[in-house]
């Protein structure tokens, strides 16, 4: 009973895929956010509210941090700065009735301005940067992973989107320096001791999960503040990095998607290691199941896993297939893929192929293994809008009129989602929330999604 | 038994309806090609024996929960059973000395050790059948789509997607959207090279979220080779604590444990049952689960030793989750879940739990054995969300013989549906 419904959802997708792979030109592949490499990063922010667009295509009230004059941003601005640096965030608020304000779980905060309330300085309605603004201030002693929010009436600010994600990058790292990319201080002597996760990765990404109960947003948009009762919090909508599937793989920064700048759609070419930086900036713990392979968890709360971080730890990173995300936590693991003993030849190479035809990173007993099964008649099946046609990667094959297709590079695609499958709908719609979509692509396409010019 | 409704007349009407191409669409097709590498990959000895083959039906069916009520379901059935390369139809390529033993535990619910599911119309198990698999096995696992009897107006495909299998490459991962699905009459063959030990779970992920509150989903689980070479004696008894089964190549029996226990934890919300069975809209936004389950059993029945026979006369639920042992044994419990909706926190009062497993590997650095040990850990409980999964081993050296009880501590689950002192729970009587 839900063919009707998928044929509207998959031509949806067909959509966004397609403008997704347009996009797809070299660039650096750092996530997108407000990037301030120096040692005094200064972020203005400004509390708005707006509308978001839900992945079935409704209209949603929302309160964002915005960057500077900009609109609102769901969720605010990633904020990546270098360890050490002394970060000021300035904070006004253009909401008309509401105070706001900002906590830095992880950090040493300094609060000035504004209005003194119970938690922090808080923003009246209609601050600006002469009158009323608060500024918040704190060294990023410490690499990592970080998340922050309103610490005003949070169980609606919160609800209502104020809320992002900030990055300390270690004191190495430098912006297009592969060789530098890492998450964490912990240059690995011997990877054959046990010694310190080892936290670098060719690719990072992003994945900030969030849910949604509209009743109370639209409480807010029609001014019944007196009704609303958030203890009986009921989400319907589930968010990653801000959208719902089928709009998580779209573009970042898609012109359809004003306030919801950042997506959830990953590349890597076989071999390579990328950094998964969770956020649960909701209410709720989401399990997230990665497809490909299990990933080492490396970190947690910005603290790589050890028993001594600073000298000869432990290296207590553990491996699985599904992270429960709990709200105001944070986790990055190591995601890696190449096709390792899969049994079989991936990229179809003959048998008798010579060694010297081998991919990078190629198993070389799998080498010129032929695929073990026959692959089905058309007719059978039903092919999936990212199914080649071939079972190998870079390759292509026929498929049934109208089927498949829009994966014409041949490359294999993971979905990566809340395994609370209640959660991969969009308010009674299936498919839609909490789904992004992995690809590893054969090493002849391009990985690196398009970012925004920084500050 | 006020809930007991016979549908047995429906699926008469839905024959007759599917008559008409039912005969042209039958393409079933197992591919179980012969083992010829003249290696031995799972480390029994045995060179030609390392084709794993399985045959999967998927449709839909009827279960029982603990209160009486019918629910109706989707899910896999045994089709054909399980054989290796070589013709044997009942198990896994070892010598006929290894048969599996019917009364183990381990194997309860387990495909070759089923002689009840005919693998027909409405013949879908709840939970799915356990299958037991063997490091370095080649899997060829074909699922063949029967269809669902009770919904004619459904022409679902479906698939198996596994979690735990180390690089699946997306052709095999089952993703309907980003390889390919089974459509009705038509069977596929998923291949797995398992060369990774561990507890492994399976669900269909077509429409993930209905087809899996209906019930298509079980577990895997793979042994290590290291139980093989102690077996051959090519690993000393006394480096691996003497034990002969391991949840892991531990390498110094961490792992080690003398019966095994696999759990499938899952939960089912009524009215999406009876509006799926009722052509209905389903209530996706408004599912709330209320037969929290071990083995596709509410309490008591998770301690009902007999299969639940359902209004069909058939078996659909032929697992229960009576864990029984005797003082001194070290108990390994499998614990999967796959619920839609709901984390589910397990405890056992007097009885501590080691975790040495997490996502089907080995509870050290990386899921590598010769990892740091600092990451087994003993508790009291452990938290399984839907889609994770988590080994636990019970030391009863301790214990004193008596019954316990493994329950959730997410105590509102301790019901089936609105009959109390039910749900997530199940007895583990020491002897
Ligand atoms: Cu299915």
């Amino acid at each position: 009973m839900m063919i009707k419904t998928k044929k509207g959802q998959g031509s949806i997708l067909l959509i966004s895929v397609l403008l997704l792979i347009l996009w797809v030109i070299p660039a650096q592949a750092v996530i997108e956010g407000l990037t301030d490499t120096t040692a005094n990063p200064i972020f203005n922010l400004t509390a708005k509210a707006d509308h978001i667009t839900t992945g079935e295509g409704s209209s949603v009230l929302i309160w964002g941090y915005a960057n500077g004059t900009a609109r609102a941003q769901y969720p605010g601005p990633t904020m990546i700065v270098n360890q050490g640096a002394t970060v000021t965030i300035n904070l006004t608020n253009a909401l008309t009735e509401h105070p706001v304000s900002m906590v830095f779980p992880g950090h040493d905060v300094v609060a000035e301005g504004g209005t003194a309330r119970l938690l922090t300085q808080e923003a009246l309605p209609g601050s600006t940067p002469d009158n009323g603004e608060v500024t918040y201030t704190f060294t990023a002693t410490e690499p990592g992973t970080y998340t922050y929010y309103s610490g005003t009436n949070m169980d609606l600010q919160v609800e209502m989107g104020l809320l992002g994600a900030i990055i300390v990058r270690p004191t190495d790292f430098a912006i297009g320096t592969p060789s530098t990319f890492q998450a964490y201080n912990d240059e690995v002597v011997d990877p054959n001791i046990n010694i310190r996760p080892d936290s670098a990765y060719d690719h990072e990404y992003l994945y900030l999960i969030t849910e949604m109960d509209p009743r109370i947003h639209n409480l807010v948009e029609f001014g019944r503040m007196d009704e609303i009762d958030t203890t009986t919090f009921y989400p319907v909508y589930w968010f990653i990095n801000g959208r719902n599937f089928p709009d998580t793989v779209t573009a970042a920064y898609a012109p359809q998607l004003p306030v919801q700048p950042y997506n959830a759609f990953f590349m890597m070419h076989p071999g390579q290691r990328m950094l998964i930086r969770w956020v649960g900036a909701g209410r709720d713990g989401h399990p997230i199941h990665l497809h490909g392979n299990n990933f080492s968890v490396i970190a947690k709360d910005g603290r790589l896993l050890s028993t001594d971080v600073a000298t000869a730890g432990a290296d207590l990173a553990y491996s699985r297939y599904t992270q429960n995300v709990m709200p105001g936590e944070t986790v990055d693991a190591i995601f890696t893929w190449s096709g390792y003993k899969l049994g079989w030849d991936m990229y179809g190479h003959p048998p008798g192929s010579p060694p010297g035809d081998m991919e990078p990173f190629e198993y070389a007993l799998d080498h010129g293994k032929p695929l073990p099964v026959t692959m089905p008649a058309v007719g059978t099946f039903t092919a999936g809008a990212l199914f080649s046609g071939s079972p190998f990667l870079g390759g292509s094959g026929f498929l049934p009129p109208g089927e498949g297709a829009l994966n014409n590079f041949g490359g294999y695609f993971y979905v990566w989602h809340s395994h609370h499958e209640k959660e991969i709908v969009n308010n009674d719609i299936f498919i839609g929330g909490m789904i992004g979509l992995m690809v590893v692509a054969p090493r002849n396409v391009g990985v690196d999604i398009p970012t925004m010019p920084t500050l | 038994m006020s809930h007991y409704k016979n549908y047995s007349w429906l699926p008469l009407v839905a024959l007759l309806l599917l008559l008409g191409a039912a005969p042209a669409m039958a393409h079933f097709n197992e591919q179980c090609p012969p083992d010829t590498d003249g290696v031995d990959t799972d480390g029994d000895g045995i060179d030609d024996n390392d084709h794993l083959c399985i045959q999967l039906g998927s449709g839909d069916g009827f279960s029982v929960m603990a209160d009486g009520k019918v629910q109706y379901m989707f899910g896999f059935s045994d089709y054909g059973g399980l054989k290796n390369a070589g013709g044997d139809p009942n198990i896994q390529g070892a010598t006929p000395a290894e048969r599996p033993d019917e009364d183990d535990p381990e194997l309860m619910g387990n495909m070759w050790n089923d002689s009840t599911n005919p693998g027909n119309m409405l013949g879908a198990n709840f939970p799915s059948p356990k299958i037991e698999m063997r490091e370095g096995q080649m899997l060829y696992l074909t699922l063949s789509n029967i269809g669902m009897m009770m919904r004619p107006d459904l022409f679902d495909p479906h698939t198996v997607h596994g979690h735990g299998f180390s690089e699946a490459s997306s052709t095999f991962d089952g993703v309907p959207g980003a390889s390919l699905s089974v459509n009705m009459g038509s069977s596929f063959t998923y291949f797995y090279n398992l060369f990774e030990p561990g507890t492994l779970a399976y669900h269909c992920h077509v429409e993930a979220t209905e087809h899996m509150q209906m019930g298509m989903l079980g577990q895997f689980y793979v042994k290590p080779k290291q139980d093989q070479l102690v077996l051959r004696g090519l690993i000393s008894s006394e480096s691996v604590q003497g034990f002969t089964k391991f949840v892991y190549n531990d390498g110094d029996g961490a792992t080690g444990y003398d019966v095994a226990y696999p759990l499938q934890l899952h939960s089912f919300d009524p009215d999406f049952h009876d509006a799926s069975l009722e052509v209905q809209p389903l209530p996706f936004a408004m599912m709330d689960d209320r037969y929290p389950m071990i083995n596709g059993r509410g309490y008591p029945d998770t301690a009902n030793p007999a299969d639940l026979i359902n209004q069909e006369g058939f078996a659909a639920q032929n697992e229960n989750a009576l864990i029984t042992a005797t003082k001194g044994q070290r108990v390994l419990l499998r614990l999967t879940s796959m619920s839609t909706t709901d984390t589910f926190t397990l405890t056992i009062p007097g009885i501590p739990m080691t975790v040495v497993g997490l996502g089907s590997r080995i509870l050290r650095t990386d899921g590598d054995p010769a990892g740091a040990r600092e990451l087994i850990y003993t508790t009291n409980s452990v938290s399984v969300s839907g889609g994770q999964g988590v080994d636990v081993i019970l030391d009863t050296a301790d214990i004193e013989p008596g019954t316990y009880f493994l329950h959730t501590t997410n105590l509102n689950h301790l019901s089936n549906h609105n009959e109390d002192y039910g749900g997530m729970m199940t007895q583990i009587v020491i002897q």
